[in-house]
């Protein structure tokens, strides 16, 4: 049993790394060391993130970039998903598809950048296209490894005890394969952002890449700074939201069980 | 004590088993399935008929060949309902194929099995065949009530298959593991899990394809044990597996050695239970069924 005060250790733990580079660069800047036209002191940062709050141009802004992250992992994750179930399950389905989606998954997608500007300029659906591609891919893929390495003992077992081919999926194939979709999830994720990031600093009128960009443009350092932080914040938030997930669906695997 | 059996064997004398109902956890099916959907006359005395839910078994001219390699090759034999019968021999002589086939987890190359469950017109769910494994293969995502529950699928409401999963862990002595997830029990205790499961549903025929290979060796006479007097209580036709020949001779009461393809030895044990581990007359039925394995070319 944990007493209280090493339990709080151990949740502060973590953020003692992060704490003390907050200080150290605070402490820098203050003193002179670092030129805040080039790195602003963190309380510049929080400043300049109150100052954007109170317009509304934060709230804004990261509003439509998570309505275009959501929309895109949404279609391409539930595109890649379906196929790969589709082709985890049907022999056919795999043979029709698997080669093309093999090839076109080598292609980076943020390489169709230009393609995609020219196909639909600058507005919501370049970006929900890029999610949506970038998205699909380790959804896809883990999906179908998930499924394909479903213990087939277990589906012998399901199949003699009576189960029926729903039953079968529902309780012995989409459980099994729920670990592997998870690692697609979270890899999933991180490229959501990272693409929706590079597309709307590219391209856009709109979104947490603009403002970064028009920030830049008027030499605003602090409001940088505050965009880069706000990323790091979305990407370990879509990452706890991922893990809170993996504890409750996978409680009875003994790697994913909280202590 | 033994003699040899013919093929075609008459179904066995019943055994002395009137005490079953005294034993702690034979009561169960009597009182749940029993009256409920098979026995025609739900108040008929405890000490009913050995054998009256147990489906008999037919096999005739049996063939099975992989890639044109014969595995079961000309293989008859009758399994009377409700008797007990070991399968015995060496690795890859034919024997799992043969319960498999019986199943009807393989198709036959040549040659048919029939299964007769006494009454016509019984819906088969109610009286269903039954595997267990060698390994216990539960879900791992699924809590051990659940996984009894498996073994009800299709038959009956949810509450209803968790009533019964429980009464079947109840009978395996796991009830206070029903909430626990499959990854948290020791090898034994999922074993008694799978057995569960492949008891909760009334079986008429329960096949045993070396369940207890990967146990350790007291574990395994517990499960013998268990498994035994589950079968004196329910009555269900017992076809069991083994490389163990003293495994054999302990549970069942009739052995067959197979043999390139072929029954070579059919042996009744009459030796009475509950038996003593160490009696000599299983073991010296223990010995010849081992000299014949070992190479005595003769038939015994």
């Amino acid at each position: 049993m944990s007493t209280t005060p090493s339990r709080i250790r151990d949740a502060a733990l973590p953020w003692l790394l992060p704490v003390a580079i907050v200080l150290g660069w605070q402490a820098a800047v203050s003193a002179g060391l670092v030129s805040n036209r080039f790195m602003p002191a963190p309380l510049d940062v929080v400043r300049a993130g109150i100052e954007a709050g109170r317009t509304g141009e934060l709230w804004t802004n990261l509003g439509v970039s998570t309505l275009r992250a959501l929309a895109g992992f949404v279609v391409g994750g539930g595109i890649g998903f379906g196929l790969g179930l589709a082709n985890g399950l049907s022999r056919l389905s795999e043979r029709l598809t698997d080669t093309s989606v093999q090839m076109v998954r080598n292609v980076p997608h943020l390489s169709l950048i230009p393609l995609v500007i020219l196909w639909f300029g600058i507005g919501e659906e370049a970006k929900l296209f890029l999610v949506a591609l970038g998205v699909f891919f380790p959804i896809y893929a883990n999906t179908l490894h998930g499924i394909r390495s479903v213990d087939p003992a277990l589906v012998e077992m399901g199949r003699v005890y009576g189960m029926s081919n729903a039953e079968l999926f529902r309780r012995v194939v989409l459980p099994g394969a729920l670990p592997s979709i998870f690692v697609g999830l979270r890899y999933a994720l991180g490229i959501m952002w990272l693409t929706l990031i590079v597309a709307e600093t590219i391209s856009a009128s709109s979104g947490l890449g603009y403002m970064a960009m028009q920030a830049r443009e008027f030499m605003l350092v602090d409001v940088v700074v505050l965009a880069i932080l706000i990323y790091a914040a979305l990407g370990k938030l879509a990452d706890a939201l991922t893990r809170q997930l993996e504890r409750s669906c996978l409680a009875w695997n003994p790697a994913y069980r909280s202590a | 004590m033994l003699r040899d059996a013919n093929l075609r064997d008459t179904p066995q004398p019943p055994d002395a088993d009137t005490n079953a109902s005294a034993l702690a956890l034979g009561d169960r099916e009597r009182g749940v399935t029993s009256s409920e959907t098979l026995d025609p006359s739900p108040h008929s005395s405890p000490d009913r008929e050995r054998g009256a839910r147990g489906i008999a078994v037919t096999v005739r001219d049996l063939h099975k060949s992989f890639d044109g390699n014969a595995v079961i090759s000309g293989l008859d034999l009758f399994l009377p309902a409700g008797g007990f019968t070991a399968v015995v021999g060496r690795s890859g002589c034919g024997k799992s194929t043969l319960l498999r086939l019986i199943l009807g987890l393989e198709a036959p190359t040549a040659g048919r099995v029939a299964l007769d469950a006494g009454e016509p017109g019984l819906r088969r769910s109610e009286r269903p065949r039954r595997i267990m494994f060698q390994e216990p293969r539960l879900l791992p995502w699924a809590r051990v009530v659940d996984n009894v529950a498996v073994g009800l699928s299709g038959i009956g409401t949810k509450p209803e298959r968790r009533e019964r999963a429980l009464v079947a862990l109840d009978q395996v002595g796991l009830a206070d593991k029903a909430g626990a997830w499959p990854a948290t029990l020791s090898g034994g205790q999922r074993q008694r899990v799978a057995l569960a499961r492949a008891l909760v549903s009334g079986p008429g025929l329960l096949a045993l394809d070396e369940p207890l290979g990967a146990l350790d060796a007291l574990t395994r006479i517990g499960m013998q044990d268990l498994i035994e007097r589950i079968w004196r209580a329910d009555g269900f036709t017992a076809l069991l597996v083994t490389h163990d020949v003293g495994e054999a001779v302990a549970m069942a009461d009739r052995i067959l050695v197979v043999d390139s393809g072929r029954i070579a030895l059919d042996l009744r044990v009459d030796v009475p239970r509950p038996r003593r581990r160490g009696d000599p007359d299983l073991a010296r039925l223990e010995g010849r069924i081992l000299e014949h394995l070992l190479g005595a070319p003769q038939a015994a």
